[in-house]
């Protein structure tokens, strides 16, 4: 069935697109991006081949990797513009000390961590008592944990945004369930714009089947639209950025 | 005021005037969006320029569909997901029961999707014996009251915090609260377990990127990456006008979508999605299913200005905008796209015959032309559509009434004779009352222009 419905679907446009009459109001003329020229508003046989347009895609912001300070007091800026909150640090003991006030401030009892052993090497430097520590659980297990700590693979400045890419850690799940989302970012990871990470992502060989952007802990306006922090995802987010990469 | 049917719009928007409580919750919710998307509009200053590429990309995508949609679905399945062709509602319905069946699932959870409203893909579910739970905060509300989305980004904006915490106490066992954050936390805590126990997470889609097979999904809520993380199968809902060529295209998207719809820079959470999980101990579902669906969407690339429909990307930003659905809300359209697009979508896509009031719930004022991210000339549709509907409609003397006037007009002596009889017919008998009811009729002056210029 599912291929007989295949071949209407593509029949029904080719069909309708070949019938496809010019239109004759100028306002309605677009610009190509990759041609700067007007978009033909009908097909016609011959269209150069879907390679040679790819070859001309525009990537809108050429990547420059940026480890520039002022970068970070953007992204603190933007980050804490949206609810979250930002602790710049200098050094491995300053992000020990920074993970020991936030978990005891939270009266945190179980704390989940994504499997970059950067993470634990991090927190084996606290002096914090845990009562229990899990390593990426599962969806099963993932449900009681009061604290998720990962680390992120990018992070944008313009919008405070993180960028996790699932195939480079297993933080797919410690970043969403748990009530508290700690996140360890190296100054060095933070780029510009969107476009920026759009691009670096591209430039991968293979697209990770899970790349999350996160600005922010989740948010609803849908009761009387009226802001409330924290609904689904996580209701408070600590992004610690370590300046001194 | 649900459930209501499109061929009664004139009498759901005459009710709909006459409801206090919620035309002050549309001047408050479309007030505050309309204000949010122009500050966040000219913070960037190149918005035009972000329009007209967008338009262009969105232009190219429709105009290769088929190419388009050929690569996204060679791509997707490259990296594991299964693309499934559906010609209507009933056939995606079916391929999703289907699914559902042979997994033995009892529980799916969906995070909002307009295309599954469009298929009422619940209601064919629940035929099937699965439970179905909305999980998007708005939404959850709406299928608990046992209602429809009124607006599409903001769906429950029409219930009172009172008429929610009474919802939440009888369904949910809450303790009666004026607190939104305690109503929050209460629909948090349910939906958990219902997340933990789904079967079948589904969602809709924003974007599909043809070049990499990616499915693109934008939320504030995190319920879309539950969705589409926890359950071991994700079954995403795709219209095929939502792929675009290439994955760089999203920055042009991603920077007009959020600030279009709720005025953010970009909203809370940004799910790319690109096959499936490489090996089992990875994180994420077992399956990806996508299932593209027509439904009427081909059909309207025939012609330049339908096609424009279908570069439409959801955002809301027209209904804001519009002074018709600032008055009666999203409910009177008794489609499930209300608004002015929805107004140009809503007979496309199910036919202009229970649909034909719908071109006409528009002042032709333009406000939503002037909004739109992708610069879809609604107003002009919108009367392209009353072309289609005109002379299907009975209107004899409407029609006889333009002849006779056309004729008049363009005859000095007849002209100057019907004004001199208008002066006195004006006194005797009010015309036609369905023009006067809303407007005033301006009475004749005593003395034409013509005569004033030769005294």
């Amino acid at each position: 069935m599912s291929s007989d419905a295949r071949q209407a679907i593509l029949s029904s446009i080719r069909s309708h697109l070949s019938a496809s009459v010019p239109d004759d109001n100028p306002e309605l003329k677009v610009h190509s991006i990759e041609t700067g020229k007007e978009i033909e508003q009908v097909r016609k046989g011959g269209l150069p081949p879907l390679s040679d347009r790819r070859g001309q895609a525009p990537l809108s912001d050429l990547f420059s990797p940026c480890s520039n300070v002022s970068l970070v007091e953007l992204f603190k800026e933007n980050l804490e513009a949206v609810n979250g909150r930002c602790i710049i640090v200098n050094s491995d003991t300053d992000i020990a000390d920074a993970l020991t006030r936030i978990i005891t401030d939270l009266k945190a009892q179980r704390l989940a961590i994504s499997d970059n052993p950067e993470v634990e090497r991090l927190l084996n430097l606290t002096d914090l008592e845990i009562e229990e520590l899990g390593v990426a659980p599962d969806a099963h297990d993932i449900f009681h944990f009061d604290v998720g700590i990962t680390t992120v693979q990018a992070a944008i400045a313009e919008t405070g945004t993180l960028v996790l890419d699932s195939a480079s850690e297993r933080h797919r799940l410690v970043s969403l369930v748990p009530p508290v989302h700690i996140a360890l970012v190296n100054a060095s990871m933070i780029c510009t714009t969107v476009g920026e990470a759009l691009t670096l992502l591209r430039k991968e060989k293979e697209i990770s089947p899970a790349v999350t952007f996160i600005t922010g802990p989740s948010r609803t306006a849908d009761i009387e639209l009226t802001l409330t922090v924290g609904v689904h995802g996580p209701q408070e987010l600590y992004v610690i950025v370590n300046g001194s990469t | 005021m649900n459930h209501l049917s499109s061929e009664t719009f004139r009498e759901n928007a005459r009710a709909a005037l006459q409801d206090v409580h919620l035309r002050g919750a549309l001047k408050n919710a479309t007030s505050l969006f309309g204000e949010r998307r122009k500050q966040a509009a000219a913070n960037l200053p190149n918005w035009e320029d972000l329009r007209n590429q967008a338009r262009a990309i969105k232009d190219d995508a429709l105009l290769h569909l088929d190419r388009y949609l050929e690569e996204f679905e060679r791509n997707a399945e490259s990296r594991g997901a299964k693309v499934h062709w559906a010609r209507d509602a009933a056939e995606a319905n079916s391929i999703i029961v289907r699914l559902g069946i042979d997994r033995q699932a009892r529980t799916v959870v969906k995070s909002k999707s307009m295309t599954t409203e469009e298929t009422h893909l619940n209601t064919a579910l629940e035929a099937a014996g699965m439970q179905v739970v909305e999980t998007d905060l708005g939404e959850y509300i709406i299928q608990l009251a046992e209602e429809t989305p009124s607006h599409i980004i903001a769906p429950a904006i029409h219930k009172t915090r009172r008429q929610i915490s009474e919802l939440f106490t009888a369904e949910l066992g809450m303790p009666p609260t004026d607190d939104i954050a305690q109503m929050t936390r209460t629909a948090r805590a349910t939906l958990r377990d219902r997340f933990a126990a789904a079967d079948v997470g589904v969602s809709g889609v924003n974007f599909g990127v043809a070049e990499t097979g990616t499915i693109v999904i934008v939320e504030n809520e995190g319920n879309i990456r539950l969705t589409t993380s926890l359950p071991p199968i994700h079954i995403a809902v795709m219209g095929i006008e939502k792929v675009i060529p290439r994955f760089a295209d999203l920055d042009v998207f991603l920077k007009l979508l959020p600030r279009s719809g709720t005025g953010q820079r970009l909203t809370t959470y940004q799910s790319f999605i690109t096959g499936v999980k490489r090996a089992s101990t990875d994180e994420g579902p077992e399956e990806l299913h996508i299932v593209l669906l027509d439904n009427g969407r081909s059909r309207m690339l025939d012609h330049p200005l339908t096609r424009q429909s279908l570069a439409c990307i959801r955002c809301g930003a027209c209904l804001n905008a519009c002074p018709v659905y600032q008055q009666i809300g999203g409910h009177a359209y008794g489609s499930v796209y209300p608004g002015p697009i929805g107004a140009v979508i809503t007979p496309q896509l199910m036919g202009i015959e229970k649909t034909s009031q719908l071109p006409y719930a528009s002042s032709l004022c333009g406000a939503c032309r002037e909004v739109c991210p992708v610069k879809i000339d609604i107003p002009r549709l919108l009367l392209h559509l009353r072309a289609e509907i005109a002379p299907r409609k009975g209107g004899i003397a409407e029609r006889l009434a333009f002849k006779t006037w056309a004729r008049i007009m363009t005859s000095p002596a007849l002209y100057r004779l019907s004004s001199a009889a208008g002066r006195i017919v004006q006194r005797v008998i009010p015309i036609s009352r369905a023009w006067t009811k809303g407007r005033d009729m301006r009475p004749i002056e005593s003395k034409s222009f013509h005569d004033l210029w030769n005294e």
